[in-house]
Formats: C-alpha cells, sequence, structure tokens
C-alpha cells in the first residue's frame, strides 16, 4: 500500500514535467496546450468518458500482465488473447438472443482468452519454451486469424471493410446511466472489480501466495511443496482469461462489433501499467488511469496540430524511467555473501 | 599484516589484527564463522581493501587492489566456492585468465598442465568438462590454478571442507611438499583436528580481533576450541537412544543421477523413533538424490513408507502434510526467498497445513506465531520479524530453516548439512534440538560432509559411497579410521 503513496504522485509530476518537455519539442506552447488539454480533456464529462472509455481495457490488460509477471511470466501476448476474447464474445452476441448472450458473450471472452493462453503455460512448463517468443507468435496468429476470419465467414455482406455486424442494442452493455454526465459504461466498474479481485488474489490467499512464492524462485517453490508447472499453467491461464474479458468488454461496450486490427496495442500499453503499478495490483488503478489520461490528452491536441506520436514518446520515456528506478533498487540489494 | 581493520558499513570486521606468516610454513587460521578468518584472507589477497593497516611481503610494503595484483605478485586463494565454470574443459579452466599468449595452443598448454599435475602427484583428462569432476578434483584443480599462475603464498579457504578424511591427509600431504619448495600456506579453517595434525602455526581470530597465534605445537585442541569461541565447551555426549517404531522404512530405492547413471543403488534402511540416524560420506555419493526422492522432487524405484502411507502415492505438498521435513542443502536456491519477510518464510512449505489456513487464504496470526515460535528455538538475532531474509547473517538464516522444520508436529526430518554456515555453539544446539525432537517420539536423518559430527551426534550411522548405502556395524561406531575407509568404499 505504501506504493500508492508518494511515488505514484512524484509519477504524476514526472509525466506532467515530460508533457511540457514533449511539447516544447513538438513546437507547442505548452502554457496553451496545457490548457487545451486541461478544457477539453480533463474538465469536460466528454473528455473523462474517453479517458474511461480508454482506461477500461488497459485496467484489465494491466491486471492480466500483472498476474502473469507474479508467476515469472512476462505476457506479452496479452494483446492477442484480447483479440481471441473480442471475436469469441462478438460471435456469441451476434449469435445467440439477448439478453442472454451478453453473460454468454463475456464467458466466450473470457474462455477464448484462457484457450489462447493456456499452450503459452504448457510449453513454458513442459518443454522451457520462452513465454516471450511464443506469446509474441500467439499475437501474430491472432491478428492474421482474426482477419481472415472476419474477411470470411464472420465478415457483415453489407459492410465494405473487414468486419463484423455491429450487435443489436439488447446485446450492448449497458451505461450506468443513459443520460447526464454519469453516461459511462458498466465495463469500467467491472474492471476497478477486477483488479480488486485480483488484488485480493495474489496478496490474500494461498494460492497466491504460491503465485509469488513461484513467481520469485520457483527451485524454492517446488522445495516448499508447490506444483511449479501446474501453478504456472493455471496462471498463465488466468491471465489470458482476463485479457480475453478486456476483449469481451471492448466489443459489448464501446466498439459493438469486431473487425480487422481490432487492437490498437493495448496488450502493449498493458505491459508498461503493469510494470507502473510497482508490487500491488491496486497500482494498476493509477497506472491505468495515468495512461489513459496521456493518450485522451494527445488526443485532443493532436485536433490543434500536435502531433498524436507524442503520446507514445512520453509513456515511453515514462517506463524507462520508472524501470531504472526499480531496478536501480532491486540492483543494491545485492547479496549476502 | 600489522593493524588490519576492516568495516563493512557500521560491521566491524576485523579490528587490527596483526599477523606474521613465516616462508615455507602451513598457517592455519582458525576461528568461528563471522570471525573474519575469510575477511582477512580476502584483504592479504586484495579482494577486499583494507580500512586500516599495512602489509609487507617479503620485506616490501605492498598494496594490492584487487585479486589481479596479487596473484602477480605470488598471492592467490582458492575459496570456499570454487571458481570452476562447469561448461569449460579442465584445460580452459587452468587457463582462464592466464592465458600463455593470444591463440593458445591446445597441445602445448597441455602437456605444460600434464607437468604441473605430475609434479604434484594430481591426474587429470584436460578435455574433461569441469562439470563432471568430483569435489575433490575441483579442489586440485583450484590448486593447479594457483601454481600455473606461479603462486607463492597460497590460502586455502575450508579446504577439507568437502574430502573424505583420506583425501583430506593426501591433500595436507601435497601441501606438505609444496612448502617444501619454499611455498607458504594458508589455511582457513574450523576443523581443529586438520591444525593439530598438519599445520605448523595457528592464529586464532574471535569477532574479528586477534586472540593468539602459535606454534602447533604449543598448544591442543581444547585449548583453541575455548579461543575460538570465547567459553569452554563442553564435549556432547550421546544419551542413549531407545528406538521405538519405525517410522520411516525405504527398501531397495535405485534412483537416477542428473547423468543418467544410477546415483543410489538399491538402498535401504528403516528410521525408528526416537533416533537421530546420520548418513556420513563424502559429497556427491547419492546423498542429495536420496533425499529429493524421499521429498518427492524426484522419482525413485523401490519402496518408501511413512508411517503406512506410500510415499510413491504422495505428492512433496502430502507428504509435507504427513509429517515429512526437509532441511534443504542450499538456503538460497532451495529453501527461502530472500526478498520476502521472516514471517512469509517461516510457513513456507507449511503454508497449506491445516492450521495455517483460513477460508482460501493463509491465517496470519497462525503465520506470525509460527515465525515467532520458530526465531525462538534457536536464539536468531533480527531487528524485525517483517524484515528482508537477506538482512540476516548466513548462520541466522539457517537457524530459521532449521527452526521451521521442528514445526507443526514434524514426523521425520530430512537434514542436509543443517549446520551448514553456522558456528560451533548453535552447530550444537541444533543438534541438541533434533536429538531432543527425536527422543519425543519422531525420527530424523541427517547428511553430513562433516564426519566428526555425524560422530559426535548421531545414534546410528550409515555410510553412502557411489550410490551404495551401508550402515556401520556397531562396534565400529566409534572408529573413525573405519568409517573413513567406508566412506571411500574400502573395507572397514
Amino acid at each position: 500500500m505504501r506504493f500508492l503513496g508518494w511515488r505514484q504522485i512524484l509519477l504524476a509530476l514526472a509525466g506532467f514535467g515530460l508533457i511540457v518537455a514533449a511539447l516544447l519539442i513538438a513546437g507547442a506552447v505548452p502554457a496553451e496546450a496545457i490548457q487545451t488539454v486541461v478544457e477539453r480533456a480533463l474538465t469536460r464529462p466528454a473528455g473523462w468518458r474517453n479517458i474511461i472509455k480508454e482506461a477500461t481495457p488497459l485496467l484489465l490488460l494491466g491486471c492480466s500482465v500483472f498476474i502473469a509477471l507474479k508467476v515469472g511470466l512476462f505476457n506479452i501476448g496479452a494483446d492477442g488473447q484480447f483479440v481471441i476474447g473480442a471475436v469469441c464474445s462478438a460471435v456469441v452476441a451476434l449469435n445467440v438472443p439477448a439478453p442472454i448472450n451478453i453473460p454468454l458473450a463475456i464467458l466466450a471472452g473470457i474462455v477464448g482468452g484462457c484457450l489462447w493462453a493456456y499452450p503459452v503455460g504448457l510449453i513454458k512448463a513442459y518443454r522451457g519454451g520462452h513465454e516471450v517468443i511464443t506469446t509474441i507468435m500467439l499475437n501474430n496468429i491472432a491478428g492474421f486469424l482474426t482477419f481472415y476470419l472476419v474477411s470470411g465467414v464472420l465478415k457483415d455482406p453489407k459492410s465494405q471493410q473487414p468486419s463484423t455486424a455491429y450487435i443489436s442494442d439488447l446485446s450492448k452493455l449497458p451505461n450506468i446511466l443513459e443520460n447526464g454526465p454519469l453516461r459511462i459504461n458498466f465495463a469500467i466498474i467491472i474492471a476497478i472489480l477486477v483488479v480488486i479481485a485480483t488484488w485480493f488474489f495474489l496478496k490474500k490467499t494461498t494460492v497466491g501466495y504460491e503465485i509469488a512464492a513461484t513467481g520469485e524462485n520457483p527451485n524454492v517453490a517446488k522445495f516448499s511443496g508447490i506444483n511449479v508447472n501446474r501453478i504456472m499453467i493455471r496462471t498463465m491461464t488466468a491471465s489470458g482469461g482476463v485479457a480475453g474479458l478486456a476483449g469481451a468488454l471492448q466489443v459489448l461496450a464501446y466498439e459493438h462489433r469486431f473487425y480487422g486490427n481490432f487492437s490498437p496495442g493495448y496488450g502493449f500499453d498493458a505491459l508498461g501499467v503493469a510494470l507502473l503499478a510497482g508490487g500491488n495490483p491496486l497500482g494498476i488503478l493509477a497506472s491505468g488511469t495515468l495512461f489513459a489520461t496521456i493518450a485522451e490528452s494527445t488526443n485532443v491536441l493532436s485536433r490543434t496540430g500536435v502531433p498524436k506520436g507524442l503520446s507514445f514518446i512520453l509513456l515511453g520515456v515514462l517506463v524507462i524511467v520508472f524501470a531504472a528506478f526499480r531496478y536501480r533498487k532491486e540492483a543494491n540489494r545485492g547479496s549476502d555473501s | 599484516m600489522n593493524g588490519i581493520s576492516k568495516n563493512f558499513g557500521p560491521v566491524v570486521a576485523l579490528d587490527q589484527v596483526d599477523l606474521t606468516v613465516e616462508q615455507g610454513h602451513i598457517h592455519a587460521i582458525v576461528g568461528e564463522n563471522g570471525a573474519g578468518k575469510t575477511t582477512l584472507m580476502r584483504v592479504l589477497y586484495g579482494a577486499h581493501p583494507a580500512n586500516e593497516g599495512s602489509i609487507e611481503l617479503n620485506g616490501q610494503p605492498v598494496n594490492f587492489r584487487n585479486p589481479e595484483q596479487a596473484i602477480r605478485s605470488g598471492v592467490g586463494m582458492v575459496s570456499q566456492h570454487y571458481a570452476i565454470i562447469p561448461e569449460l574443459t579442465c584445460l580452459q579452466n587452468l587457463l582462464l585468465g592466464a592465458e600463455p599468449s593470444l591463440i593458445i595452443n591446445q597441445r602445448d598448454a597441455e602437456s605444460r598442465a600434464t607437468d604441473l599435475a605430475t609434479q604434484m602427484g594430481f591426474q587429470f583428462n584436460w578435455n574433461q568438462p569441469a562439470n563432471e569432476l568430483s569435489p575433490g578434483q575441483a579442489q586440485k584443480l583450484e590448486i593447479l590454478k594457483l601454481l600455473w599462475r606461479n603462486a607463492k603464498i597460497l590460502i586455502l579457504d575450508e579446504p577439507t571442507a568437502m574430502l573424505a578424511p583420506e583425501d583430506a591427509d593426501l591433500l595436507y600431504a601435497k601441501l606438505h611438499e609444496l612448502t617444501q619448495t619454499g611455498a607458504t600456506v594458508l589455511v582457513v579453517t574450523h576443523r581443529l583436528p586438520d591444525v593439530m595434525e598438519h599445520c605448523d602455526h595457528v592464529t586464532v581470530l574471535r569477532g574479528g580481533k586477534l586472540i593468539t597465534s602459535v606454534p602447533v605445537s604449543q598448544t591442543n585442541p581444547s585449548q583453541l576450541a575455548e579461543q575460538m569461541i570465547g567459553v569452554s565447551v563442553t564435549q556432547h555426549t550421546l544419551t542413549e537412544s531407545h528406538p521405538g517404531e519405525p517410522i520411516l522404512t525405504a527398501e531397495n530405492l535405485t534412483i537416477l543421477g542428473d547423468k543418467g547413471q544410477d546415483a543410489v543403488k538399491s538402498a535401504s534402511f528403516v528410521l525408528h523413533q526416537g533416533e537421530l540416524v546420520g548418513i556420513a560420506g563424502v559429497d556427491g555419493n547419492g546423498q542429495r538424490e536420496l533425499f529429493h526422492a524421499l521429498m518427492g522432487l524426484q522419482p525413485f524405484q523401490g519402496s518408501a513408507i511413512l508411517e503406512g502411507q506410500n510415499l510413491r502415492d504422495l505428492s512433496t505438498q502430502q507428504r509435507i502434510a504427513s509429517g515429512l521435513r526437509l532441511v534443504a542443502e542450499d538456503r538460497h536456491h532451495e529453501a527461502v526467498i530472500e526478498s520476502w519477510s521472516i514471517v512469509e518464510n517461516a510457513s513456507l512449505g507449511l503454508h497449506r497445513l491445516q492450521d495455517l489456513k483460513k477460508g482460501l487464504g493463509v491465517n496470519r496470526e497462525a503465520q506470525l506465531a509460527l515465525a515467532t515460535a520458530a526465531t525462538e528455538q534457536f536464539p536468531t538475532k533480527f531487528d524485525n520479524i517483517r524484515q528482508a531474509f537477506r538482512g540476516l547473517s548466513g548462520g541466522n538464516q539457517q537457524k530459521v530453516v532449521v527452526a521451521r522444520a521442528l514445526q507443526q508436529n514434524p514426523r521425520a526430518i530430512l537434514a542436509f548439512q543443517p549446520t551448514r554456515g553456522i558456528d560451533l555453539y548453535v552447530a550444537d544446539l541444533v543438534y541438541r534440538e533434533l536429538i531432543e525432537a527425536t527422543r519425543k517420539g519422531i525420527t530424523a536423518l541427517v547428511v553430513s560432509f562433516d564426519l566428526d559430527e555425524i560422530m559426535t551426534y548421531c545414534d546410528r550411522i550409515l555410510v553412502m559411497n557411489h550410490g551404495i548405502l551401508i550402515e556401520v556395524p556397531p562396534e565400529l561406531r566409534h572408529d573413525r579410521q573405519a568409517i573413513g575407509r567406508m566412506m571411500v568404499g574400502a573395507t572397514p
């Protein structure tokens, strides 16, 4: 919990400083740009809604990466699991009558994500295949496979693009309130609940303790009676499930269809979200929101002519600075020999 | 060496230590863990700069800033953990860092290496990968590495820790030959029999201070022990054991080693209630595989029954639940997670037991109580029970690891080198606690590479050599020579 204190505040300040510096480099007047951001992104309900919308997949995928990281696996494949979850969910939402298709579509997304991650765990546990390699490959397979599907069997005949049809209004995940400033989707509530559940699971349960032990030192875990292979496979699968859930919610709450190149790279941003969260899953709430805010801010700025790529530069610098802090601390611990 | 002082942060490791070593002597440095023996040696050969003091070599002041400078002046050290790279061949290891030329002439180097080895009476297959070396051979290679670099002053840290008694005698004989040719040997050790038998001069350190430095002929083991520890210790006397019901019965255990060989060959033994059984033997003779198989970390053939339960049917976790406990050999890689707190580590492995569960989670109060009990079993020094485990000294870490095995009603404790890295006083305490636990109706099996330790504390002694486990007959129970012969496979 200490982690949510000064460090997050410092991070926010550092982010602010970086924004100013990057704006200067991009040739904008920082004061004006910040004024634009504050007016259009941070103080208007429309801006908040966009931030919340952007934060939903980032929180969930951040959780997904975080869970895998805890057991010592670097899940680069959250993006692929997200896409597979989304397509599974879209298929169910389109083909099963409303409204029971909503829970079924969510379930389908989770199952799809799980199945896309399960082989990664298997290969890691029994063949020693590195998860970074296998997940990157599975990301590509997921991207091309879904593109193929929405160009063919899943394609909406009326559409010009590789896309499914839109799901019916009754199949959509509802907003909390349909009017007024709270016109935000339930999806964010689910995402926040998942973050909290992740915290509980990892910090409070015996399984979470075993996951942490395995992540810290698989050999010690084995000597402590923990079935390391099983726990790695299950944790990786769970990580995929959360990513699949993100894909499902993206379809049901925001996009309302599945289309080619569905993910703008959320799964990769999520690596940064999980890293920035530090040791505590609740940190994802802060880091996910930060990522979403920066994305929305540059979105607004792009309309005034500041290049949108700025957000990538910002996030990149942020992650590097944080990583430098974090790993310097670990290097300083040294050994006691 | 004059007035050497060395601090690590606030910790004073050496306090104004003087040391004079004569050429051609085997000079022993003795003391408990943490006495500063190794630190003093590391200062001498340049691995740690001293905070104060000066070093003279043959009357010339020297100031080594790193081991490379030291070895160029003929001072080299074989540390307790061998600096041998397992992936390289013996020859490559020998040459590493002291290559004769930019391009290595394999044949030339090999013949020179063989010459050097023959001088010492060693034999090496130079193209053998170093990971196939036994600990004894690895040590010989380390010594050759120093000689290859023309070392005239050899520092050996606990050289006999891994050797059978006969190999140890052989090593000292070779060291004697070396000193005849003008070399000087410094031996860091805590084994007093070695000192009395083989060394010329002995220096005792305690708590970073010089206690005494005398010719070996002018002292005796009990005096040295007292000087090392600071209080006089009474030699442990075996109390009679009254073995009860068998707890763990193993029959015809055959276990594959990591190279596909039979690491344990048809071993049978019975552990009874109320007895502490020791396995004597040189490292690498199957002790590790035996313990791992009993804990469920590798498969075995044959049968092992723990109080009516066939171990084959139980996972590691279930074996722990049935009362089997392991004091693992390698603390850092097998027993604890150093970045975790003492509390979290104290329940590691026991975390699935009924007492430590609460709903889905770990029972925090029970976990804390367990950690408190474990740290009180042996006097463990720490600032805060929630501090990171790596903040504890090696000895204190080991105490927690051993104490953990004694918690939550164990039935059979398997302890691999349980006194590794802890000083004599606490080692004695560890064995007393183990013995006391067995007397309350459990059993314990100890592997130690220190025969004296086994002979001092264990009710029964088994000897393991090349995977074959045999029991020392009762009439030879106190015959050190006979057991030593059994350890290398000779008839007692």
